[in-house]
């Protein structure tokens, strides 16, 4: 898998993360279960600093772009189609075995697509 | 309702993190997607160990990488430093992106805690994997089914 794919997909569910102890229910259920939040929001604010560091400024840009516009910018590609708007995506890229092996984006939204292997 | 959920019974991992790859080697997906899982749960775990009721560990996150909530538990005869304190049983769960996930994922986490606050030296002490399983309100589910 593309490197570059690779960071996008740990950021975005660092992202993930980090909105789901935002998320009043879910920090509370952790914290009733004796789960410890407290602290865990600013550590991951600050790794998602330094995971965003190591992403080149191209896709880092378009990852930030996309997550302000859509929420999500990184989507799985499901039975051919983009799972963020369900283009249809080409096929030469579908059948391509090698199609993790650069970052690709959908034709029509523009969010960026993985293969799952 | 039962949750579906995958199972090793003797796990033979000395760390936290051979634990979570021991547990990840029985999830349906790739090579490469598993070891994406294991440095997100490892990011969770650093951020604060998810240990409850002393011996219980319950890595987790929401992933990209899963279309379906995934479950896999585990049990250690010898206990697994997580570091700080020794664990026995370990119930890790992934869950996906999609827009009700949140939801599901905390009503699974509710799930747990029912379970763990209702049979949870039960849950430390289960002597085979039905037991186990049973008591965490899990139906067993081979690999690859």
């Amino acid at each position: 898998m593309d490197k570059q794919l690779e960071k996008l997909i740990s950021l975005h569910d660092l992202d993930v993360m980090i909105a789901d102890l935002n998320r009043k229910d879910i920090r509370k259920r952790e914290t009733e279960m004796g789960l410890h939040t407290e602290g865990a929001l600013e550590e991951l604010k600050e790794l998602r600093e330094a995971y965003c560091r190591n992403i080149d400024r191209k896709w880092r840009g378009l990852y930030n772009q996309l997550t302000r516009h859509y929420g999500n910018a990184v989507v799985p590609a499901l039975m051919g189609r983009c799972a963020g708007c369900l283009t249809r995506l080409p096929t030469a890229v579908c059948s391509d075995p090698e199609r993790n092996l650069k970052v690709h984006t959908c034709p029509t939204c523009g969010r960026i697509i993985y293969w799952a292997d | 309702m039962k949750y579906t959920a995958l199972c090793k019974f003797e796990l033979s991992a000395a760390s936290r993190a051979e634990a979570i790859i021991e547990l990840l080697d029985l999830f349906p997906a790739g090579e490469k997607s598993r070891g994406l899982l294991a440095g997100a749960l490892d990011v969770r775990e650093k951020v604060g160990a998810t240990v409850v009721h002393d011996s219980i560990a319950l890595p987790h996150c929401r992933s990209i990488l899963v279309d379906k909530l995934t479950v896999v538990a585990g049990k250690s005869q010898t206990g697994i430093p997580w570091p700080e304190k020794m664990v026995n049983t370990v119930i890790l769960f992934v869950s996906p992106v999609k827009p009700n996930s949140p939801q599901e994922h905390n009503k699974f986490l509710s799930h747990i805690a029912g379970k763990i606050r209702k049979s949870g030296d039960k849950i430390v002490a289960a002597g085979n994997q039905d037991e186990l399983l049973d008591l965490l309100g899990f139906q067993h589910v081979e690999q690859g089914e």
